[in-house]
């Protein structure tokens, strides 16, 4: 496997918990979401790419979507954490506080027997 | 940003492109929906590059910063139809994963001819073990007279006048037995499939 590619599942693979946190403070539309994710990740290859992910996490019932008019001349989709949303959200932080925890274990464990 | 008719041709150029792509597997009300999300990206995209001196190039950057409809309209299918499949292994959604990887690629194409085949024959023995009990004469292996070589298993309407039906109902549990056998390795095989392909897309 390339480096690249290594990155391009770390990125997918952490795509769906990104964007949980993002709307995790509230409410926000799917551009607002991307600009989020633009603002502090390089995680937004193709803007569209965003939105199939989530119409996928809505399905699964971790996120609810409402159409809002009048707000901006053009009406927008608003994405919010549900119930099942936070709780699988608090997993996920867990488990990857955890898993980064371990690994920078591993790093420093390798760079001390190298050193 | 107020665009010119050029402009809007583009964008309503795009999303035709898109909606096009999209109405092959999703629901049409998914579709609408989608659409006017995208649609809703694009005016808001648009609306912040007031002031930009040249339409063609901004709507262009705006687009490609969204990505080609096929590739977004890829993104979808991998995210739903896709999904749906594996994860869940219902026929319905595994079929319309099919449908739509056959339409778009050639290994999906190859995929569906071999899932077809596989299904085609599977049922084909189920309903030699059901029509056997109904139609003895009719149903089992079909040996020439002349030869006594078997010339094929299955039903025959009318009888041919050079060949005769062996065995008895026998045929009944090894139709059943391979029947059975094919249609859950043919599913297998088409689950596995889009697992794979999942997969290579997600890598």
């Amino acid at each position: 496997m390339s480096h690249e590619t290594w990155q391009e599942q770390l990125r997918r693979g952490t795509l769906d918990l990104a964007i949980l946190l993002t709307v995790s403070s509230g409410p926000r539309y799917g551009l607002a979401i991307i600009q989020h994710l633009e603002h502090f990740t390089d995680l937004v290859v193709a803007e569209g790419t965003i939105y199939p992910i989530l119409g996928r996490l809505t399905k699964e019932g971790l996120l609810e979507s409402t159409w809002v008019e009048g707000e901006a001349p053009h009406p927008r989709k608003y994405y919010a954490l549900t119930r099942t949303g936070e709780k699988r959200l608090a997993g996920m932080k867990t488990a990857w506080r955890d898993y980064a925890k371990k690994i920078d274990r591993l790093m420093a464990a390798s760079e001390r027997e190298r050193a | 940003m107020n665009l010119s008719d050029v402009g809007e041709s583009r964008v309503n150029g795009y999303l035709f492109v898109l909606q096009r792509s999209l109405k092959t597997f999703l629901p049409p009300d998914a579709v609408r929906d989608a659409v006017r999300e995208i649609e809703s990206h694009l005016r808001e995209r648009m609306e912040a590059a007031d002031g930009s001196p040249n339409e063609r190039e901004t709507v262009e950057r705006i687009l490609a910063e969204l990505g080609p409809p096929l590739r977004v309209a890829q993104a979808y299918s991998a995210e739903r139809t896709l999904e749906e499949a594996v994860t869940t292994g219902r026929l319905v959604p595994m079929f319309r994963a099919m449908w739509h990887l056959a339409v778009t690629t050639f290994a999906g194409f190859g995929a569906a001819l071999g899932m077809f085949a596989g299904y085609f024959v599977g049922f084909a023995f189920l309903a030699i073990a059901v029509m056997k009990p109904i139609f003895p004469e009719h149903t089992g292996l079909w040996v020439d007279n002349a030869t006594g070589v078997p010339h094929d298993f299955g039903m025959r309407f009318p009888i041919p006048s050079d060949q005769h039906v062996v065995g008895g109902y026998w045929v009944i549990p090894i139709s059943l037995v391979a029947g059975l056998a094919i249609v859950v390795l043919t599913y297998r095989g088409n689950r596995r499939f889009l697992t794979w392909w999942r997969n290579r897309r997600l890598s």
